[in-house]
């Protein structure tokens, strides 16, 4: 591994959501996007709020604050827009986040025993310890939460 | 990574441009191709040649109609969308489907420049309702896919059930049931 990939894996960028600040590899995230009309219609996928239009495309609206606390973000002042797998291919996403971002340098350690599952680690900034999101293990996590919460209604 | 100041969209054109009908259910904005329905009827008009349906499998279908020899499952547009119900004034009769549908009404007839895929984030029964998304004017709407409308499960179902006949006030007043 050189220099400029090892440099790569160790930034992140520090958003905030629900209050609180999360870290997300740089290598996922494509930009800071100001807010946008936000478009939604009927559907049944958990997590998502709508889409917006960005730079020509139509990228999903992923509320992450309502994951992390039950309740959808009301004020935002950005969208970042991130890359999301599925499986052989990707997609960009857009989170609302209400805060600015920052992008920092530096290297992920192993998640706490006690993290919850959508964090897969910890980086220290400043005198700050962030966890690491895993939006794939967010989305799962919701959308387990969403079926149980369904089952248990029925 | 970037902040980026806005900027203006430049559509990728997926699909090329076609005649479509935007249409309303429980007020949220639907758009459908023309050529994939066949005729627009007011809610009024057909409920003489209506019959009324009792399927507990498949809420969204209570009434059946009678055109040229054949019978069309009609489909409440906000049961099967999921949304407040809202009374139906018109019905879209679909074209090689034995499928109409009731919706609150029509709001014009536009060409769409194109129709984007819908974002695979869209995991549910939204990637069985909809064709794609279109951008219109500054609205994202969703383009719907007929065959959407009923599964062949559904269909199935639907073809063991007996009907009758009912009269005007039953159909217009099916989606407030």
């Amino acid at each position: 591994m050189n220099a400029r990939e090892n440099g790569s894996r160790n930034l992140f960028v520090i958003l905030h959501l629900a209050g609180q600040k999360f870290a997300l590899a740089a290598s996922l995230v494509a930009e800071l996007a100001p807010p946008v009309r936000l478009h939604s219609f009927p559907h049944t996928s958990p997590l998502l709020s709508g889409v917006i239009v960005r730079r020509g495309r139509i990228l999903p609206v992923y509320d992450a604050v309502r994951a992390l606390s039950g309740k959808s973000s009301s004020a935002h002042r950005f969208y970042l827009v991130a890359r999301r797998r599925f499986g052989d291919t990707s997609e960009m996403s857009a989170i609302p986040v209400d805060g600015e971002c920052e992008l920092v340098n530096s290297k992920m350690s192993q998640p706490a025993d006690n993290a919850v599952a959508y964090i897969c680690g910890e980086i220290v900034t400043g005198n700050e310890t962030v966890g690491v999101l895993d939006l794939e293990a967010l989305v799962r996590c919701h959308s387990e939460s969403t079926v149980l919460a369904s089952e248990a209604r029925l | 990574m970037r902040i980026a100041a806005q900027d203006s969209p430049r559509p990728r054109k997926v699909h090329p441009a076609e005649a479509a009908i935007i249409f309303l259910v429980s007020r949220r904005f639907f758009a459908i191709a023309a050529d994939a329905v066949q005729e627009i009827r007011s809610t009024d008009s057909i409920a003489g040649a209506a019959s009324e349906f009792e399927s507990a499998d498949v809420p969204k279908v209570r009434h059946t109609i009678e055109r040229a020899h054949r019978q069309y499952y009609v489909v409440n547009g906000c049961v099967h969308f999921a949304l407040p119900i809202v009374r139906p004034t018109l019905v879209l009769i679909l074209r090689q489907l034995r499928v109409a549908v009731l919706v609150d009404r029509i709001e014009r007839m536009t060409e769409l420049p194109s129709v984007y895929d819908l974002p695979l984030a869209f995991s549910g029964e939204e990637r069985r309702w909809y064709r794609g998304l279109a951008q219109l004017d500054d609205h994202v709407i969703p383009v719907v896919d007929p065959r959407g409308f009923l599964t062949a499960e559904e269909f199935r179902r639907l073809e063991s059930v007996p009907s009758a006949a009912v009269p005007l006030q039953e159909l217009e007043g099916a989606a407030s049931k």
